[in-house]
């Protein structure tokens, strides 16, 4: 496409000083184009494989446990608003209800445990074997499994939060419409759980190599 | 004075921090009996899965208590409100008529 439009702007005929100006700007273009793939390529690659994997491992251990209790703080405060206003007129609900607020806290459990067992993967090895494929592996495994969970258990704890709220102001109407809304509100609870048990299996496989020189 | 219902929410919620923390914790350091001669990975899985296991089944026994306790106090009305409306059917009908002009200036 470029030589197309270098041909057309030499066959003007006369070179007027804009045509010259537009040919000389597309070649520096071309030439800029084709450095800067070259350089892109192997500058970002590089720059990946050179982050350091501990960096990726403590990264992931954050996120699993700050997003999972930002999930389980958006879901208890909607349906703890809720299920208060719901409880002026109608106080009986508020002893069945607040099985809603344990769903919610199950979740930011679930990001403690997960912080947990990810804090006692890592191990620290000699730092001529920080940028082995066994220790980049392990790094982007605990990485990956911080980031399952967190997101997994943002979701149910925002899931959970929302049918909870629905639920106490339905009880309040009408005392058994609970248990049919409960039933939903195990399958939302439930993926959470998905989330903990594939971040749990994943990071069981981080083995940094070991520390023998 | 906390009320029933708050004193076993608040049981519950410490009880489901503090079991999979010490299961966790247990598994870690080599207090359980037969963990001595697991593998790293294996370890993992195995503290992973019972901690979570643990916090679903906190989650069950509350529940349960939940549910059987609202069914057996549901039908006691409030003494202090029975004696209240018991007391109003049985006064004198011109008390009623002198309550009805302030509540009609209330509604403008």
């Amino acid at each position: 496409m470029l030589y197309t439009i270098c041909q057309s702007v030499r066959n003007q005929g006369s070179y007027s000083p804009i045509s010259c100006g537009l040919w000389v700007a597309l070649h520096q273009l071309r030439l800029l184009y084709s450095s800067l793939s070259a350089a892109m390529a192997s500058s970002w690659s590089r720059a990946l494989t050179q982050v350091s994997p501990y960096t990726f491992a403590s990264v992931g251990i954050a996120i699993s446990i700050g997003v999972s209790v930002l999930g389980a703080a958006w879901g208890i405060y909607i349906t703890g608003s809720s299920l208060i206003g719901a409880a002026i007129k109608a106080p009986r609900i508020t002893s069945k209800n607040l099985i809603s607020v344990i769903f919610c806290e199950a979740v930011a459990i679930y990001g403690v445990i997960v912080a947990i067992i990810l804090q006692t993967k890592l191990e620290s090895v000699p730092a001529s074997k920080i940028y082995d494929p066994e220790s980049l592996r392990a790094g982007y495994a605990i990485f990956a499994s911080g980031i399952i969970v967190g997101f997994a258990n943002l979701m149910c704890g925002l899931c959970v939060g929302i049918i909870g709220s629905s639920c106490a102001l339905s009880d309040a109407q009408n005392s058994t419409l609970f248990v049919k809304i409960l039933v939903i509100e195990i399958f939302g609870s439930a993926l959470g759980l998905f989330g903990v048990i594939v971040g749990i299996i994943m990071s069981s496989q981080a083995t940094w190599p070991a520390k023998t020189t | 004075m906390m009320s029933r219902v708050i004193k076993k929410f608040f049981v519950a919620s410490m009880i489901m921090w503090m079991a999979p923390v010490a299961i966790l914790y247990g598994f870690n350091n080599h207090i359980f009996p037969g963990t001595g001669q697991l593998s790293s990975s294996s370890q993992t899985l195995m503290s992973g899965f019972l901690a979570v296991v643990s916090v679903n089944l906190v989650i069950v026994l509350y529940i349960i208590m939940a549910m059987k306790e609202t069914g057996s106090s549901e039908h006691q009305p409030d003494p202090a409100f029975l004696a209240e409306a018991n007391a109003s059917i049985k006064q004198p009908s011109n008390m009623t008529t002198n309550d009805d002009t302030p509540a009609r200036e209330k509604v403008e």
